[in-house]
């Protein structure tokens, strides 16, 4: 609260009282008064009505002071209305009456949200859950069916890879339910990259065999994480790798490096690239770029997942690539040297 | 070896046997899950695949079970939970290894044959021997008559699987599979290369036409 518009605010007042003195001079003078009274009397009413008016300036912007301070200080705004400070006012009690019960609404409606958001959330876990036993009957019947004398071996393996891209599909939605809150979920332990490279090429077998894509494996190294989320987010970059292939002779290389204070995991393939211009939003929600559109199954979900979950786990996601020639995805682990000394 | 199955979801169980039938293993798979931890010492089995989410009794409680009871066949959890506590809470109560669901055939199988491996000692064949040419798996040599040709690790692979079907054409598409399966990632044309090279070495030999092409079909030998 500032002086001036303190002053602006009370100015219908002021004119009230102007007035006011005003008819009482005109009054007085009529009345027989003397001038020198009038004077006198004039001066002592509009020095009072100063000092009334000054103490009430300080009394308010007190209270204002304070209530902006609270507000300032809470992590919740709409929590105001029960930590404002006492007022012997009428007016301040009926408004601070009317906060209340409008935050309190608002309190009522954030609940009800948070509890319905963490009802579909839990629903869609354990939905997830549930897709997964028909999912995996689906593999072991198409797994056996391949291998059976009088059956049509190619029609499994094409049953297989659409059953591959459904799995990942439901991964995607779960790993999206959960990149809010991972300290739920992780087990972090010593992981061999290697195997779990493998595991992720394992899992897309049948794509990578049907799409002719050779692999390089070559990282013996450990890193301190959590294998599932890691697995999950090696698996989209892989994806990727496949769907923006190149189509004499692809291949997909993995290597690990290790220096003093990190170890790196890069993911290269030679496929189409990324355009320059994409490149520094490939990691954002529903980008697409040049290769999404032209290719038209790019949701712009993938890439930002894993930049989530990375950012969850710690670890730093970079791209490099060049247009029509290679892709380089580098996963840093941190290392702590602490641990690794200790062992 | 034999493996017992606790699974309650039908088309697994019967897919899961089929699937380990087919790898040469013996298995039991109960249809009701009352009593299971009596059922399993009865059987003894060599193996136990563990359902987490059965009815009445949890995997990890029939895991328990057997535990107290000085029980130590090794037992491997399956589930659909991928929670962390829960692979944790496996490990705790004395299981071998953890695997959700769904899971692909090959890693089931390979994650068998390890614990198995690891508790039972290893059984699996070292060489093979067809019409007087040896391959030796643990030398990483073929060899016939006195001569002895060093192999590379994926040579060794390729020809390890045409011996196991010896006499049989194989195809292509499998020998990739099967390849891919023992961590070899190639492609068909560096498959082309690496039979190439065999051939040479089997030239060096003299058994120039060990190993038979037929168009559209595979490799035999």
């Amino acid at each position: 609260m500032r002086w001036r518009d303190y002053w602006k605010d009370k100015a219908l007042f002021l004119i009230f009282e102007g007035c006011c003195m005003a008819v009482t001079c005109i009054f007085l003078r009529l009345t027989g008064y003397e001038k020198g009274n009038v004077i006198l009397l004039l001066l002592f009413w509009t020095l009072l009505l100063l000092l009334w008016m000054c103490r009430e300036y300080m009394e308010r912007r007190k209270y204002f002071k304070k209530t902006a301070e609270i507000l300032e200080k809470m992590d919740q705004r709409y929590l105001l209305g029960e930590l404002m400070p006492p007022s012997w006012r009428l007016e301040d009690r009926i408004y601070q009456n009317m906060i209340r019960r409008s935050n309190k609404s608002v309190i009522e409606k954030i609940r009800k949200l948070e509890a319905e958001q963490q009802e579909y959330k839990e629903y869609i876990e354990s939905w997830v859950h549930e897709i997964k036993a028909p999912i995996t009957g689906i593999s072991l019947l198409c797994e056996n069916g391949r291998k059976e004398e009088t059956g049509a071996p190619e029609r499994f393996r094409q049953i297989s890879m659409e059953n591959a891209k459904l799995e990942n599909y439901v991964d995607m939605v779960l790993y999206y339910a959960r990149s809010e809150q991972v300290y739920k979920d992780y087990l972090i332990q010593s992981c061999h990259l290697q195997e779990m490279v493998y595991d992720v090429l394992e899992r897309n077998r049948f794509l990578l065999i049907r799409n002719g894509i050779r692999a390089e494996v070559n990282c013996d190294e450990d890193v301190f994480t959590d294998k599932k989320w890691l697995g999950f987010i090696v698996n989209q970059i892989v994806l990727n790798s496949v769907k923006y292939k190149r189509e004499n002779s692809p291949c997909i290389s993995f290597l690990a490096q290790k220096t003093t204070d990190h170890t790196c995991l890069i993911i290269e393939d030679n496929g189409m690239g990324i355009q320059e211009k994409d490149l520094p939003r490939i990691f954002e929600k529903g980008f697409t770029g040049e290769n999404g559109r032209n290719q038209k199954k790019s949701t712009g979900i993938g890439l930002y997942l894993c930049k989530k979950l990375c950012d969850q786990l710690g670890l730093e996601i970079e791209a490099q690539s060049k247009a029509g020639s290679y892709t380089k995805i580098i996963l840093q682990f941190p290392q702590n040297n602490y641990i690794s000394e200790v062992r | 070896m034999h493996i017992f199955v606790a699974e309650d979801e039908k088309t697994i169980r019967r897919e899961l046997t089929i699937l380990l039938e087919n790898a040469m293993y013996q298995v039991t798979a109960p249809e009701n899950f009352e009593n299971i931890p009596d059922w399993i010492t009865e059987a003894s089995p060599d193996l136990i695949l563990l359902d987490v989410n059965l009815p009445g009794m949890s995997g990890f409680d029939i895991c328990t079970s057997l535990r107290q009871r000085e029980n130590t066949c090794p037992v491997i959890f399956l589930t659909s939970r991928t929670d962390s506590m829960d692979e944790l809470n496996g490990m705790l109560r004395g299981g071998d290894d953890y695997i959700t669901k769904p899971y692909q055939a090959p890693i089931l199988l390979a994650r068998i044959a390890a614990v198995l491996k690891r508790t039972r000692g290893n059984t699996e064949k070292t060489s093979y021997s067809y019409e007087n040419v040896r391959l030796d798996l643990l030398k990483c040599t073929i060899s016939c008559d006195e001569k002895e040709v060093e192999l590379t690790k994926n040579e060794m692979k390729i020809l390890h699987l045409l011996f196991m079907h010896a006499g049989n054409y194989v195809a292509r598409q499998d020998l990739i599979e099967s390849l891919w399966d023992n961590q070899i990632f190639i492609d068909d044309n560096t498959l082309s290369v690496h039979v190439t090279r065999i051939r040479e070495k089997l030239r060096e030999l003299g058994r120039d036409n060990f190993i038979q092409t037929k168009r559209g079909m595979g490799y035999r030998i």
